[in-house]
């Protein structure tokens, strides 16, 4: 489903990513650890092309990025973001039928009805007509969740979903990412939830000064790790 | 102090405001108008769409909009071998005057917008021009509403300087009256009056705009 290859960026003279392979299958669940400024998050934004690479190549549902039209791209890759980034000026409901109107030229009522059923499903059928500011950040990143589901992508990415919220709203975002993977979405996600990681995830990726330092399941991962620097990392977060 | 004067100079300064009403008005429209492409142009990131747009603004700035009235009245035609009708002139300097102060007011509003917004916007498929229509350019209008009722007041006041290429708003009805009754007193007196009642109009209408959409972001 993703196929990187080569990947290198840089931001200015400093290299954030030095080298990275990958491959994502379908319906598989990757999981991205690692500290802070090891560059997993770039990793992730160069996969939908938010940043630019410096150079290799990504290649997304056989569309090859630099080359495809970005846009087409897009559409089929899901992307949650650690601060929602929800339109504060329309309502839940127009924040999700938006896109798919917009580029995928669905019918309002066809958006609507499919919004709805997407709100059933994240627990937050009742808010159609809130505004964002009017939710808790459980709240909203679970409609930024069904935002980027209403495009009805092949893949999706999750760059630290949880990190800017509350503790006590974690565990209701993370549910609705299991119940994803368990219905047999394509996942990538970025996060610090170890518990998340070891559950959900088909394989780990552990990251560090822009290459992936290990990988394995997540049992290999965290029971055995192999590396000196996963061995460190574990131990701060663990 | 001649009331009676003032009184029957009234109805004919009123006529002349209206035309410094009309002068805004369409002036404001057509400088919003340019004034939002040049904005966006500031910002791309295409390099001579940049440059230009940026060397649009600096030279609107940076000279008198008196001398930017003679140059379109007086120098245009030089150029083109055609006589221009005051009106236009008068529209013509004032707009793409207050275009160049609209942009870089519409570049900071489209600016304060979180960039998380485009990306989101980006990330779902939407073009650069979609995110812009749909999510951008609706959360910048909200907070240039101030800053665009202060170009309004401010273009009020600055369109009595077309009075210099005769065309007959406000100041110029009012230096037509005094140079017939030699009342300078009385008659800039309503002058000047006129102009406070209509910028001060314009202030509570903004001021009431804004009140206006705060509520609806609470909504």
């Amino acid at each position: 489903m993703i196929s990187v290859r080569n990947l290198r960026k840089s931001f200015g003279s400093v290299e954030v990513l030095r080298g990275v392979n990958l491959d994502i299958a379908e319906k598989e669940v990757v999981v991205i650890i690692g500290p802070s400024g090891s560059g997993k998050s770039t990793l992730l934004r160069c996969i939908n092309y938010l940043e630019e690479p410096t150079s290799g190549e990504i290649v997304v549902d056989g569309m090859k990025l630099g080359e495809t039209d970005i846009n087409k791209v897009r559409a089929e890759v899901g992307m949650v973001f650690q601060r929602f980034n929800l339109f504060p000026h329309m309502t839940v409901m127009d924040n999700i039928t938006l896109a798919p109107m917009k580029v995928r030229g669905t019918p309002k009522e066809e958006a609507e009805a499919d919004a709805l059923r997407l709100l059933k499903k994240v627990g937050l059928a009742d808010r159609a007509a809130a505004y964002p500011e009017q939710l808790s950040g459980g709240q909203q990143q679970r409609v930024a969740i069904a935002r980027a589901l209403a495009m009805k992508p092949k893949v999706m990415l999750f760059d630290e979903p949880t990190s800017a919220l509350d503790p006590e709203m974690v565990k209701e975002v993370l549910e609705v990412m299991k119940e994803l993977a368990r219905e047999g979405m394509t996942m990538a996600v970025v996060t610090h939830e170890m518990g998340f990681a070891r559950e959900v995830g088909d394989r780990v990726l552990f990251v560090d000064y822009g290459v992936i330092l290990e990988q394995g399941t997540p049992e290999e991962i965290f029971s055995h790790p192999k590396e000196e620097r996963m061995q460190e990392f574990l131990s701060k977060i663990l | 102090m001649n009331f009676e004067l003032m009184a029957q100079a009234m109805p004919l300064l009123l006529t002349g405001a209206v035309v410094t009403v009309k002068i805004t008005a369409l002036s404001v429209l057509l400088g919003i108008i340019i004034g939002l492409f040049v904005g966006i142009a500031r910002i791309s990131t295409y390099r001579v769409v940049h440059l230009v747009a940026a060397v649009y603004v600096d030279f609107l700035r940076g000279t008198p909009l008196l001398v930017q009235i003679f140059l379109v009245y007086f120098a245009l035609p030089v150029v083109t071998g055609q006589r221009i009708n005051p009106f236009v002139a008068a529209i013509a300097a004032c707009s793409i005057n207050s275009s160049a102060y609209v942009a870089e007011i519409f570049r900071a509003g489209i600016q304060s917008i979180d960039a998380g917004q485009m990306e989101a916007g980006r990330s779902l498929g939407m073009t650069w021009a979609q995110t812009m229509r749909y999510i951008i350019v609706p959360q910048a209008a909200r907070r240039v509403i101030p800053p665009l009722g202060n170009e309004f007041i401010a273009l009020l006041k600055d369109s009595s300087l077309v009075s210099v290429i005769g065309f007959e708003e406000l100041t110029r009805r009012g230096q037509l009256i005094i140079a017939r009754t030699y009342a300078s007193l009385e008659i800039w007196l309503c002058v000047a009056i006129i102009y406070l009642v209509m910028t001060v109009s314009i202030s509570r209408l903004v001021a009431w705009l804004e009140r206006r959409y705060k509520i609806d972001d609470q909504r």
